[in-house]
């Protein structure tokens, strides 16, 4: 499942495991087409923990990973940035893109 | 969204003809977009020579001729100009320009090679600073300044809604003609060059001059096939595909142009044959 959380909740929610936070925002096409594929991979790999935050309320969030095309998807492993990856993708890539982090 | 189509064919040349054709007589339910007049390449052409069946032939009649297949087999052709092809699982959701949305369970990309070559730190800066989306990224550029480069007069309604929420924006046409805008936007007549910064975009580098951005935003009228499909694998400039004219993605096929040289017409129809046919296969396993 995917958690939506607020940038209150950040650092306690990413502090450890790995995580994957989806920047997103209702007025964005592509963001929509993303949420329920990544609704999909958020089943099928529950080693991982899957957030949203909504850009236009966690602004600040936004602007401390310098996230400035949606959607974003930032990993985190042990609270520690690993890498954002921009745009829509297919299941599959993303799923190759995430397991490396619980292998 | 009324109707989930069985196949999307996206292209209007010999390849996405072709493949329509062929999936009309598979008896699929089809969404053929593209021009209604056909492939403007085509029609522009001289004289073909190598054309099984019509020696000689001239672009226009050739194009004629295409136009009049379609028209008896009652195939009709859907003015859309497709941003993006989604891979959702089991289905494409294809969005359009004007924001209308489709689906289909499968996808025919025969989109030919007309897009231009990127400029320079364009796929670098890609979410960084680089977008090819104003109605997508506009909100996050609030108060910002930001460029776009426009390849057609359709973009300049586009940077006037940029304007409504950037701080500033610079316009730069790269077409000729009166440019109609309205708002806090600079006009600038340039030659784009590349784009540049450290982490995020920082400079739009043009030939006579520099502009200090937060984002540019690159609006052409054809889209390269990566940024059109999400997560399509890519062989150079063109889409890989194997002999069945299959991508990497289950249920996306491509042919003509698009799957590299050489760029010949009867490839293109030939190419389109297979790929309709693929898909009909693939289709049938699906239910």
């Amino acid at each position: 499942m995917v958690k939506k959380i607020t940038g209150k909740e950040f650092e306690d929610t990413v502090k450890t495991g790995v995580s994957v936070v989806d920047f997103s925002a209702g007025w964005c096409g592509p963001c929509n087409m993303l949420a329920p594929v990544l609704e999909e991979v958020s089943q099928d790999l529950t080693d991982i923990n899957f957030y949203n935050v909504d850009v236009d309320t966690e602004t600040q969030l936004a602007v401390r990973f310098g996230i400035s095309n949606i959607p974003a998807l930032l990993i985190m492993k042990d609270g520690e940035k690993k890498e954002i990856q921009v745009g829509f993708q297919p299941k599959e890539s993303l799923i190759e893109a995430f397991k490396k982090y619980i292998d | 969204m009324d109707v989930r189509y069985d196949v999307a064919v996206i292209g209007t040349g010999p390849a996405g003809l072709s493949a329509a054709i062929t999936l009309k007589i598979r008896n699929k339910n089809i969404l053929l977009l593209g021009s209604k007049t056909g492939s403007s390449k085509v029609e522009k052409a001289h004289e073909i020579h190598n054309y099984l069946g019509l020696p000689a032939v001239t672009g226009e009649k050739l194009s004629g001729q295409f136009m009049e297949h379609l028209k008896q087999m009652e195939i009709p052709i859907t003015e859309e100009n497709i941003t993006s092809v989604y891979a959702m699982g089991d289905y494409f959701a294809l969005t359009t320009k004007t924001n209308r949305m489709y689906e289909a369970s499968a996808v025919i990309l025969g989109t030919g090679v007309n897009f231009g070559k990127p400029y320079q730190g364009e796929e670098q800066f890609l979410g960084s600073g680089v977008s090819y989306c104003a109605t997508c990224d506009a909100p996050l550029y609030k108060g910002k300044t930001v460029a776009i480069i426009g390849d057609s007069p359709k973009e300049e309604a586009e940077a006037e809604f940029l304007a409504e929420i950037a701080g500033k924006v610079y316009y730069i046409p790269t077409y000729k003609g009166t440019i109609n805008i309205k708002n806090n936007i600079q006009v600038v007549w340039d030659i784009p060059v590349g784009v540049q910064g450290e982490y995020q975009v920082e400079k739009l580098i043009l030939k006579k001059q520099e502009l200090e951005v937060d984002g540019v935003f690159i609006l052409r009228e054809a889209v390269s096939p990566a940024s059109l499909v999400p997560g399509i694998k890519m062989d150079g400039n063109h889409v890989e595909v194997n002999r069945k004219m299959e991508t990497n993605l289950k249920g996306c096929f491509a042919c003509g142009d698009i799957t590299g040289t050489p760029y010949q017409y009867i490839k293109a129809a030939g190419e389109g044959n297979v790929a309709a046919i693929s898909a009909v296969e693939y289709l049938s396993k699906l239910n």
